[in-house]
C-alpha cells in the first residue's frame, strides 16, 4: 500500500475513533496536507449522506408483521437452555452407579 | 444502572427459561433496525420483511446456544446479514464478493458521466446529487464492503462489534470500511471539484 493510501486508511480509522494511539501523530500530520484534509472531508460527507439520505423511502414493516411472526413463533419449540430443561432425575444417579459398578 | 447489552441479556435468559413474551420484547426492540439493515441489501420491501421474519425465527431457534459472549444485537445482525445473503443467492441475485473487481464495478455506475457534465458549482454541490452518487456507489459495492460501512455509518457499531457481526478480524473491518469510503469518495470528487491526486 502506498504512503498516501496508508495515511488515508489511518484517517478513516481516526474518523471512527478506532486509530491506535501509536498512529495518531502521523494521522494528525497527514490532516495538515490537502490529500489528508480532502479525505477527512469526504469521509464525513459520505457518513452524513448515508445517515441523512436513505436510497429509498425509509423501510417500514407492514402492520401485521408482529402478528405473523408471533403466529410462526407459536409453532416453534421454546429455545430452552440445557439448565432450564427438566433433567431426568435418574440420569446422574445412573451414570454414578454404572461407574461405581465397573 | 443496566446497560442496553445487560438488558438484552436479561431478556435472552428469560426466553431461555421458557418466557416467550421476552422474545416479543426483543422483536419489538430490533424489528425496525433489522428492517433498515436488511433493506440495504434486499430492496423489495415485502422481500426484506420476509428476510427479517426469517431472521427472527432463526434467532429464536438458535437462542438456546446463545451464551452472551457477544452482544445480542451483533449476534442478531450477523444472522440477518447471512439470511439476506442467502436470500440473494437463492433468488439468483448473486451477492457480490470482494474477490470481484469492486472498484471496477463501482466505476461502472452509469450516471457518473452525466453528473460530471453538470457545470455550475451550485448544482454540483446540490445535496440531492451527492446523495444520488453516494447511494449509487453504495449499491455497486461488493457485499462485504457495503456491509462494513452500513454497520459503521448507519448502525453506529464499533470496529470490534462489526468484526463480531462479520466474523472477521478488526484489521479487515478497518480495511473494508476504508476501501468502501475510497470507492465512494472517488465518485464524489468530480462533483465537488476536488483536484485529482495522480499519486493515488
Amino acid at each position: 500500500m502506498d504512503t498516501n493510501k496508508k495515511l488515508r486508511e489511518q484517517i478513516s480509522a481516526l474518523k471512527d475513533g478506532a486509530l491506535p494511539e501509536a498512529d495518531l501523530e502521523l494521522a494528525l500530520a497527514a490532516l495538515q496536507g490537502s490529500d489528508g484534509r480532502q479525505a477527512w472531508d469526504l469521509y464525513h460527507l459520505i457518513g452524513d449522506t448515508l445517515r441523512d439520505a436513505p436510497p429509498n423511502p425509509a423501510p417500514v414493516l407492514s402492520p401485521d408483521f408482529h402478528a405473523r411472526l408471533a403466529e410462526r413463533l407459536a409453532g416453534e419449540a421454546p429455545p430452552l437452555r440445557r439448565a432450564a430443561i427438566a433433567v431426568e432425575p435418574t440420569s446422574l444417579a445412573a451414570v454414578l452407579a454404572k461407574s461405581a459398578s465397573s | 444502572m443496566t446497560t442496553e447489552r445487560e438488558c438484552d441479556q436479561l431478556l435472552v435468559e428469560r426466553v431461555q427459561a421458557g418466557d416467550q413474551g421476552a422474545f416479543d420484547l426483543l422483536v419489538s426492540k430490533y424489528q425496525r433496525r433489522l428492517m433498515r439493515l436488511v433493506s440495504r441489501f434486499v430492496h423489495d420491501p415485502a422481500e426484506a420483511e420476509d428476510v427479517v421474519q426469517e431472521t427472527f425465527i432463526k434467532a429464536y431457534r438458535a437462542l438456546r446456544h446463545f451464551r452472551g459472549d457477544s452482544a445480542f444485537y451483533t449476534w442478531l445482525y450477523r444472522i440477518g446479514i447471512n439470511t439476506a445473503k442467502n436470500f440473494l443467492v437463492t433468488q439468483g441475485r448473486r451477492a457480490p464478493t470482494s474477490t470481484e473487481t469492486d472498484v471496477e464495478r463501482a466505476e461502472g455506475f452509469d450516471d457518473a458521466d452525466s453528473l460530471r457534465d453538470i457545470n455550475t458549482p451550485e448544482s454540483m454541490l446540490a445535496s440531492k446529487q451527492i446523495a444520488h452518487t453516494v447511494n449509487a456507489a453504495m449499491e455497486a459495492l461488493p457485499l462485504e464492503l457495503r456491509t462494513a460501512i452500513v454497520l459503521r455509518e448507519i448502525e453506529g457499531l464499533s470496529y470490534e462489534e462489526i468484526s463480531e457481526v462479520m466474523a472477521c478480524p478488526i484489521g479487515t473491518v478497518r480495511s473494508r470500511i476504508f476501501r468502501a469510503r475510497e470507492v465512494i469518495a472517488e465518485k464524489l470528487r468530480p462533483l465537488l471539484d476536488f483536484p485529482v491526486d495522480k499519486r493515488r
